[in-house]
């Protein structure tokens, strides 16, 4: 595997991407396309401006500390691939 | 006091009427295929009429939360999940009287530009069966031009409610951001994306934008509106931005210059502007974007609800497996594409600068809106192009969204208006406007109704003609 | 020669406690994780799709109370970030937390070390983020409980300043007592309100940090104890050798009494920090600031020396009396009501002790208040009632719930200090053991006390004993 392929390789694990061997090679090729149009940006001149992490921004959303129960709890449970007793199932971790 | 367009008003007050009309969408769209699921809430015969809405039909995109229909988001990995809940949206149009149809066809989770990314079901341009209906909206986009519903809701995350609308030949409002409670919008960009309209009727989307919008306690990022600039009855200054001849198609380029011309003739100033940014937009639009819908997918594996695979090893094996058979490709280039740029190492290179871009062009418009009211731009630099068209591959068509992604990046509200037919499809542009200037961009609208007059598709669904 | 001596060694915390809120802390579910499983969940706290996150207003009161109680400097403007990782008790595979704008930074907390020896604890930040939920391994599977996914945790980050075992289990310790007395959390290790993770290093004297272990699994202050000294002589024991340390994540193992390398390299994880789009930042306002100095208490150091010095208290008196917030307001009322203040400490630090862990009660929910108490202490001290007396009116005032002049009243245990009254049982005494006498005239002293068991005996205790015990001597000849 190439280096470049090495690194998709690696991000596709931390996003739990699990890609047959033909899907990652399409897959890091086009991202690599993409990759490229974002190198573009370097050609900004951003050294001194701020970051915009919210395009508009009201401070101090906050909600007073009351409990509300939601309505059908039941069925979040039942909606589960796999359920028993009132737990979420799942193969063991260990 | 608020109008619903009179030839919808009543369609659920009368069983008979209901009854035809729910027939006819049903059988209408088996060729257009707007519709993922239809509500069975609404096959018995009760009818309603309740708010000032009073039974208007809408149909709703199928990343928008409504309790006791799919949300499937137009992918495998959600085929099977119930909403247990009413996006507020939703919840303030269905107070004020309005009744959901049927969930709407879209590129999965949002992304992708022309509806072909949809894991469900393919839908069609009415205008041309042959061709794509844009996205990720389509299947609103398509509803609402084949008549099947006055009003049908999207989400816009870089322009997926604008360039469908701009395809199929409607209104489509990107409203600004946090305008509209995202609370009940599957995430796909946070900070990017907003519920928006799509409909034939100005009246009825300044309606609809009136009932939904608002402060909303379950959203803490939703604003409320705040007085911007030169009020909205005044705004008469508009600028557009130039754009070089072979960037846009014919077709579109001459709607385009129409326009121009139209305005001034309606008594706006236009000039002409460029936008030094503009090169920017798209590579950070894609780096936000995919940054922000990598970590909001990634609550998708296969625990919870949705798609599990029938066997696996370890829950790491799962959640894979999950993602693996439920994502698809596009999805998975994005969260690919995503998690990469926030990695340490390169995050400071490609999402850290994305974020200061993003100043830069809010900055920008910021000194564009100071001294005009309104900027006036295309959607889309083709019509509505052809299914599986090689000439406009995924990579050509994200490129392509340099026009409407500007809106998302300084949350800023635009409308895409249709302007005229030409060789059997819609051509359009659009306008932004500052913060809260919807009412400016309604007006413009309105003002060239007269010489932009909407036109239909083959095979409208003539509600008129159902009683 | 001891490792201290030989290295330097360099111990920080990462301390993770549970807030008492009423709601968890983005969502409206109860904050109670002891319910039946998954009952206190809903869209927002089970990851659903289209669902946002809303801030606890009380969550953040108290992250900033603490924040100020360490000593940090408090945040005119505070925002929340997305740490991305995956696991099957995220709901989201992101937990929401802080990272460039927490709560708190630069803190300075005293620390006592044994008797007298302080040093000030650097704490790196204080912040606000939400817990995962409960999995409960069961042979072939894995149960998730998403009771716990999204309660308000705060997570307190010190600077590696601890030096051992054990000053980094009294340090938990005093956290511990600092953050009960703030009525933030319960800060039970046992019960998983708090939990602590440690990172260690050694080095050779004077070259700065080493390579850091971390540790994880430590399920009480003495088990970090353990943990550690055990780490430290690990770290030595490779560096005597001339080896090098790998920097790794181990587990404490208390049923082997040893670290082991953690099975997955989930230490490996790159989290992403970005900011969180969904939640706008909070700059606190004058009024959110005035509630926040509100809830400040006088830190229990600080207390703990005034104790000392207001009330003439031993450190081991005032160790205990301020170990619980509560023990020490009851203790200073008392005083204020008119009790001795060494009576009291004494009194407090074991019959009243005694009492409330045989009745499972903690001090404010007992039938003793400060003015019982010092009513109790006062009759003691006008000789209204002996020692031995007061301790069966104190059980009583436990199990019936009275007044103390009420019990003595009503069971007729008033001291007896009458001399001729006293004269005459004690003269009973005498006549009914005359070898005793005999033997305490010839001598024998230690039958005295003999004869004051048998004067108690039958004065049903109430006889004085002081006064008892000078008329008997009167009365033998003898003299005290």
């Amino acid at each position: 595997m190439t280096q470049v392929q090495d690194e998709w390789s690696i991000t596709a694990e931390l996003a739990r991407l699990e890609l047959d061997e033909n899907e990652a090679l399409i897959l890091a090729r086009e991202a690599e396309r993409m990759r490229e149009l974002f190198l573009t940006m370097s050609r900004a001149d951003v050294e001194k401006l701020e970051t915009t992490a919210h395009a508009l921004e009201m401070n101090n959303r906050i909600r007073p500390d009351s409990v509300v129960s939601f309505n059908n709890v039941e069925s979040l449970i039942e909606a589960s691939p796999e359920q028993e007793d009132n737990f979420f199932l799942i193969p063991n971790v260990l | 006091m608020p109008q619903i367009p009179t030839n919808w008003s009543g369609i659920f007050t009368d069983s008979e009427r209901k009854q035809s009309y729910l027939r006819r969408v049903r059988e209408l769209d088996k060729n257009i295929g707007s519709f993922l699921s239809f509500n069975l809430d609404l096959t018995g015969s009760e009818t309603t009429e309740k708010g000032f809405l009073g039974g208007l039909p809408i149909a709703v995109k199928d990343n928008i939360a409504v309790s006791d229909q799919p949300l499937t988001c137009g992918s495998r990995i959600l085929e099977n999940l119930v909403s247990p809940y009413t996006a507020t949206a939703v919840q303030r149009l269905e107070d004020a009287g309005a009744v959901v149809v049927g969930k709407t066809n879209l590129d999965e989770f949002g992304m992708g530009s022309s509806n072909e990314n949809s894991a469900l079901g393919t839908t069609v341009n009415p205008w041309d069966y042959n061709r794509v209906p844009g996205g990720s909206s389509g299947g609103s986009a398509a509803a609402v031009a084949a008549g099947l519903v006055p009003l049908a809701l999207g989400s816009d995350t870089g322009g997926s409610v604008r360039q469908p609308a701009n395809f199929c030949g409607v209104y489509g409002l990107k409203p600004t951001y946090g305008s509209v409670s995202r609370f009940g919008l599957t995430a796909y960009a946070s900070s990017l994306e907003v519920i928006g309209t799509l409909t034939r009727d100005i009246d009825l989307m300044e309606t609809a934008f009136e009932v939904m919008s608002g402060i909303d306690e379950y959203d803490q990022s939703s604003v409320g509106s705040e007085v911007s600039g030169v009020p909205d009855s005044d705004a008469s200054r508009v600028v557009m931005l130039s754009v070089d001849n072979n960037m846009l198609d014919n077709p579109v380029a001459r709607a385009y210059k129409e326009t121009g011309e139209a305005l001034r003739a309606e008594g706006y100033s236009v000039s002409e502007i460029s936008l030094p940014t503009l090169d920017l937009v798209v590579p950070a639009y894609y780096t936000i974007a995919t940054a922000e819908a990598s970590a909001n997918l990634a609550r998708f594996n296969g625990i919870r609800y949705g798609y599990a695979p029938d066997f696996s090893e370890n829950p790491s094996d799962l959640m894979k497996k999950a993602r693996h058979e439920g994502f698809g490709r596009e999805v998975k280039l994005r969260i690919l594409l995503g998690t990469y740029v926030l990695r340490s190492g390169f995050q400071d290179q490609y999402y850290g600068r994305a974020q200061k871009i993003r100043t830069l062009i809010k900055n920008e418009l910021a000194s564009v809106f100071s001294t005009a009211d309104l900027l006036l731009m295309p959607v889309f630099p083709t019509q509505a192009f052809s299914k599986g068209d090689s000439e406009m591959d995924d990579y050509k068509q994200r490129i392509a969204d340099v026009f409407t992604c500007l809106a998302n990046l300084s949350g800023l509200p635009a409308l895409s208006l249709p302007v005229g037919v030409e060789n059997g499809l819609p051509t359009g542009v659009q306008f932004m406007a500052p913060s809260f200037g919807e009412k400016r961009l309604f007006k413009v609208a309105r003002n060239l109704q007269d010489r932009f007059p909407l036109q239909i598709p083959p095979n409208y669904l003539d509600i008129g003609g159902l009683v | 020669m001891k490792v201290h001596d030989k290295y330097d060694v360099f111990i920080g915390l990462e301390i993770h406690i549970h807030l008492n809120t009423e709601s968890k802390m983005f969502c409206s579910c109860k904050a109670n994780y002891g319910d039946e499983s998954n009952m206190n969940v809903c869209p927002v706290c089970l990851g659903y799709p289209g669902t946002l996150p809303r801030l606890n207003e009380k969550a953040m009161e108290l992250g900033y109370l603490v924040a100020k109680s360490l000593g940090c400097k408090i945040a005119e403007k505070t925002s929340f970030a997305r740490k991305n990782y995956f696991y099957p008790d995220m709901p989201k595979n992101y937990q929401i937390s802080q990272f460039e704008e927490p709560v708190g930074v630069e803190g300075l907390v005293e620390a006592e070390f044994g008797i007298s020896e302080s040093r000030k604890i650097r704490i790196h930040d204080v912040h606000l983020e939400e817990d995962a939920g409960k999995m409960i391994h069961a042979g072939d599977i894995t149960l998730l409980d998403y009771n716990r996914a999204g309660y308000p945790l705060l997570e307190i980050v010190t600077e590696p300043d601890l030096r051992s075992g054990e000053e980094t289990e009294s340090f938990l310790r005093d956290f511990q007592r600092l953050v009960r007395y703030l009525g933030v959390s319960d800060a039970n290790m046992d019960e998983g309100s708090m939990k602590c993770d440690a990172n260690v290093s050694l080095n050779h004297p004077g070259k700065g940090l080493g390579i850091k272990v971390e540790l994880k699994n430590m399920n009480s202050p003495r088990f970090v104890r353990l943990a550690l000294n055990h780490e430290i002589a690990r770290h030595a024991g490779i560096l005597d050798a001339g080896g090098s340390l790998v920097q790794e994540t181990r587990l404490w193992n208390e049923n082997r009494d040893i670290t082991e390398i953690m099975r997955r390299k989930e230490a490996a994880d790159d989290y992403r920090y970005f900011p969180e789009p969904d939640m706008p930042s909070f700059v606190p306002d004058n009024d959110f600031l005035a509630r926040v100095e509100a809830g400040l208490v006088e830190l229990p150091l600080d207390k703990k020396r005034r104790l000392q010095t207001e009330y003439s208290l031993t450190p081991e008196q005032a160790e205990f009396i301020h170990d619980d917030a509560a023990t020490a307001v009851f203790f200073e009322e008392s005083v204020k009501a008119g009790a001795d203040a060494q009576n009291a400490a004494s009194w407090l630090s074991s019959d009243i002790q005694k009492l409330l862990n045989r009745s499972s009660l903690s001090l404010d929910a007992s039938p003793l208040d400060a003015r019982r108490f010092s009513t109790l202490l006062g009759l003691i001290k006008e000789g209204q009632i002996s020692g031995k007396i007061a301790k069966k009116v104190l059980e009583k005032i436990f199990s019936d719930n009275l007044d103390p002049q009420d019990i003595v009243d009503k069971e007729g245990w008033l001291q007896i200090s009458n001399p001729e009254e006293l004269a005459t049982i004690i003269k009973k005494v005498m006549m009914e053991n005359p070898d005793v006498v005999s033997a305490v005239k010839a001598g024998d002293m230690r039958q005295k006390g003999f004869l004051i068991g048998q004067v108690m005996r039958n004065s049903d205790g109430k006889a004085a004993p002081e006064l008892s015990g000078s008329i008997l001597d009167k009365l033998l000849g003898t003299n005290a």
